[in-house]
């Protein structure tokens, strides 16, 4: 095709957006919401998935041993507790470092209370770290089965809560985006039928002088992927505005995060990129192909 | 070149509106078909611009098989053919240049045939000084040779015209049968449907009569403007 041609037929896919202008309004609104909606459930996903990270990171189970433990049998404990398949890390904390660690945590005041007591109170202990947090109940469970364990310390309840958000945000952004690419293909479809109707004439004479289809379908097209794009460079100014502003709220307000040991929200600048490229193809993936599939059902060429 | 070989044609709706059909028309000839509304002229039309196929017997346009034609080498047969329509059919936006260079841009022609073909055709249409207007701005004549130059611009062998006169002032209609008279000359067959039997009878040439879809006069008759 010769380049004049190719900017004519551009041109005119411009041309179709302006006389078909409120058509081409309804479809970049609908495509920007459906890229924001579904652009938004997949950054939430991302820093529900970080804070899990962080919190599998960070999660100590503490296994207290029983007081009057001979050393062997610590000792086989910690490579029965480091056989687990979800335990990665096993480390012995002694009663000794225990206290010490505590002792340092307190003031002169404090520190003359305990200076009474003669014996150290503080119970050997075995700390350990797993690699999949969602099997954590498991492997509390299977650890407190084993002998010479008093007890086992660990907190899953927010994790928990996470995993819960996780796995039912799985399933809404399933659905979600499902609906929304329908939606956004019906919408498509009826800006290219109105699109169609508004260059009726000109269509009816570029097939009696003998255009070719791609000839008739190219502004179509143009005219599809331009939408799609413009809707994909308005979702990603929007999401970036809503993603800062949600995070500078979040980080200077809350010391939420520090509680729980998660670091915060995914930092904008590390997920910007991946954000532009995902709703530029997204955008235009979902135009071209709903203008591809109208233009077959409204174009008879 | 348009061959009917025994064509028949019957509407989705079970509509008879050709049977077994026989017509041969010649390089370079002209011909008025003839008859009255529904008699077939359309549906002779459509079959000769591959719009539709015929049910049964072969069609040959200007080298082509229609029977044989595959969807993707229509856009082929179409630009063998100029058609001209009564409504005139152009683009109201478009000023008259643009509108003749519309036909030759919608083929992927090269920007420089364009810029010489295009004014060449509208002067041979008598209608240089009106390049630049709208066709709103034309008479009913005027417009219609607008459609003309559109439909010669790419050089066709073969022009339909499908009652070009209808909407131009009969004194216009005369002018307008011959420039497709003057367009035959020069080696174009065309092909025009009307309505006007005293177009027909003054012009006179080969009339083909079509009636409830069978043709029942094909015959030359010397017209008035050869006495």
């Amino acid at each position: 095709m010769r380049p004049n041609s190719v900017k004519y037929l551009v041109g005119q896919g411009f041309r179709g957006i302006w006389y078909n202008r409120i058509n081409s309004f309804a479809s970049l609104c609908i495509i920007t919401i459906s890229l924001l909606m579904v652009g938004i459930s997949v950054l939430l996903a991302i820093n529900i998935n970080e804070m899990i990270g962080a919190i599998e990171d960070k999660n100590e189970v503490v296994v207290i041993i029983e007081d009057g433990t001979p050393d062997n049998n610590v000792t086989l404990l910690g490579e029965q507790i480091a056989a687990n398949d979800n335990v990665f890390e096993v480390t012995f904390y002694s009663k000794e470092e225990a206290w010490e660690s505590m002792q340092e945590g307190m003031t002169d005041e404090e520190k003359s209370l305990f200076e009474l007591i003669d014996e150290n109170p503080l119970p050997d202990s075995y700390k350990c770290r797993v690699s999949d947090i969602t099997l954590l109940d498991e492997t509390v469970a299977e650890i407190e089965q084993l002998a010479s364990v008093e007890s086992v310390s660990a907190s899953t309840d927010f994790a928990s809560i996470l995993i819960s958000i996780r796995n039912i945000a799985g399933i809404l952004f399933t659905a979600l985006t499902a609906a929304l690419i329908v939606v956004c293909f019906v919408i498509i479809s009826n800006t290219t039928r109105t699109s169609v109707y508004a260059r009726r004439r000109e269509i009816n004479i570029m097939r009696y002088v003998g255009a070719s289809k791609s000839f008739i379908r190219i502004p179509f097209f143009v005219e599809g992927v331009v939408i799609g794009a413009l809707s994909s460079v308005i979702a990603y100014g929007l999401t970036w505005l809503a993603y800062i502003n949600v995070y500078d709220t979040l980080s200077s307000d809350f010391e939420i995060w520090t509680i729980f040991g998660v670091n915060g929200l995914v930092q904008w600048t590390d997920i910007a990129l991946v954000t532009a490229i995902a709703y530029l193809v997204a955008g235009v993936v979902i135009s071209a192909i709903g203008t591809v599939l109208s233009t077959r059902k409204h174009l008879n060429v | 070149m348009v061959e009917f070989k025994n064509v028949s044609y019957t509407y989705p709706n079970g509509q008879h509106a050709l049977s077994k059909v026989n017509l041969d028309i010649a390089d370079g000839e002209f011909a008025f078909v003839v008859g009255a509304s529904g008699a077939g002229k359309s549906t002779l039309i459509k079959l000769i611009l591959r719009e539709i196929t015929a049910t049964q017997g072969d069609i040959h346009v200007n080298g082509f098989d229609l029977g044989k034609l595959k969807p993707r080498k229509v856009p082929e047969l179409r630009r063998t053919i100029g058609v001209v329509f009564q409504d005139f059919r152009l683009i109201p936006n478009l000023t008259v240049y643009d509108n003749v260079a519309f036909a030759l841009r919608a083929i992927d022609a090269p920007t420089k045939y364009i810029r010489t073909r295009v004014p060449y055709v509208i002067s041979l249409v008598g209608l240089a000084q009106k390049a630049k207007s709208y066709p709103n701005d034309l008479s009913g004549g005027e417009q219609q040779r607008v459609a003309l130059a559109r439909a010669l611009v790419n050089d066709p062998q073969l022009i339909i015209a499908d009652e070009p006169t209808g909407n131009v002032d009969p004194a216009r209609s005369y002018e307008i049968v011959d420039l497709l008279k003057g367009i035959n000359a020069c080696g174009t067959t065309v092909l025009m449907v009307t309505h006007q039997h005293d177009l027909v009878r003054y012009f006179g040439g080969r009339i083909i009569n079509i009636n409830t879809g069978e043709i029942v006069f094909d015959e030359v008759i010397g017209g008035a403007d050869e006495a």
